[in-house]
């Protein structure tokens, strides 16, 4: 069994022998367990994630146990960045460089917002990529599941959430993109939100577009 | 006077096992969400796309999701329209399904 845990955070032991039994019987190679499981003794679910070529489907007996099957092309995703760094797994976990790009950024954002408005306080399990990724491009870190739940928490309704986007996107894009770039991608996605501005997350949207291009503008 | 026609296709790998496997409760929400779409009160998902998704560009469509679970499996609803027009997709199925039309219509 392989701990992987860079900020030492305090597992619960029990936890760890069962993490071990349950990976032991995964048939797969490269299997993991990350999430409130190791460090919380109230959790909601087992996050397995199992890295397989297999379209099979794996099951276990265990009613709180969530099985991620997790393809090799996915390696690279900040996704699989994120799980895999604070886990239990069963062997060394194949390691890849992470690839992730803005457009990729804004299209979890693009997802994010009107899922967030639809949820309203019920936010919490869909914002983690939002977070995720707006944290990765703002500081360069990967959050593991312990730091991303923190920085979840720590909003106090999804309207912190929005203020938090709207805050630190602008400089952030501007920060990684070339101008060209920003006028030419930010203006066509304005372009589609501009037709359906009766609802507020496009509204939304479309403000933020225009807020990143006003900060190429000067 | 002037008349439209619409077209609504559900769609889904088992579809009909799903439906039968939903309780009243759910099946009421379900109903409900819909209905809640078509007062604008659900808000869409857009893509920038312009990738084709049948006939039509990916950014020409509005998708709704949602997720509801039936024991420890969990499921979702993508509801799919054209912009200004009145063709309408209801997907139905599991997490496989979900993935596979989330590609084809580009989402992330």
């Amino acid at each position: 069994m392989i701990i992987y845990n860079p900020h030492h955070k305090k597992l619960l032991s029990g936890r760890l022998k069962e993490a071990e039994q349950l990976l032991a019987k995964i048939p797969a190679k490269y299997c993991f367990i990350s999430g409130s499981f190791l460090y919380k003794e109230k959790y909601k679910d087992i996050d397995i994630f199992v890295v397989t070529r297999s379209k099979k489907e794996i099951a276990l007996k265990t009613s709180k146990v969530k099985i991620t099957a997790i393809d090799f092309n996915d390696l690279y995703s900040l996704f699989y960045h994120s799980v895999s760094k604070s886990c239990i797994a069963k062997n060394l976990l194949p390691q890849r460089p992470l690839k992730v790009t803005l457009s990729d950024y804004w299209q979890v954002i693009n997802e994010a917002i009107p899922t967030l408005l639809n949820q309203k306080d019920t936010y919490h399990k869909d914002v983690r990529f939002l977070i995720l990724y707006t944290e990765y491009f703002k500081t360069n870190e990967i959050l593991d599941t312990f730091q991303l739940n923190e920085k979840i928490n720590a909003f106090k309704n999804y309207r912190k959430v929005m203020d938090y986007i709207q805050q630190e996107l602008p400089w952030i894009i501007n920060r990684y993109a070339k101008p060209s770039y920003v006028k030419r991608f930010f203006y066509t996605q304005a372009g589609y939100y501009r037709d359906i501005l009766y609802y507020d997350a496009q509204r939304f949207l479309y403000r933020l577009v225009h807020s990143i291009i006003g900060g190429i503008n000067g | 006077m002037l008349s439209q026609e619409y077209t609504l296709e559900f769609l889904g790998d088992n579809l009909e096992e799903i439906v039968a496997l939903l309780s009243d409760t759910k099946a009421e929400k379900i109903y409900q969400w819909v209905r809640e779409i078509l007062i604008l009160n659900i808000r869409p998902i857009v893509t920038g796309s312009p990738k084709a998704y049948k006939e039509w560009k990916a950014h020409q469509l509005l998708t709704f999701r949602y997720p509801f679970s039936i024991g420890n499996t969990e499921y979702r609803i993508l509801f799919v329209k054209v912009k200004n027009s009145v063709y309408i997709e209801f997907h139905l199925g599991d997490h496989k399904y979900y993935d596979k039309v989330r590609k084809n219509l580009n989402l992330a």
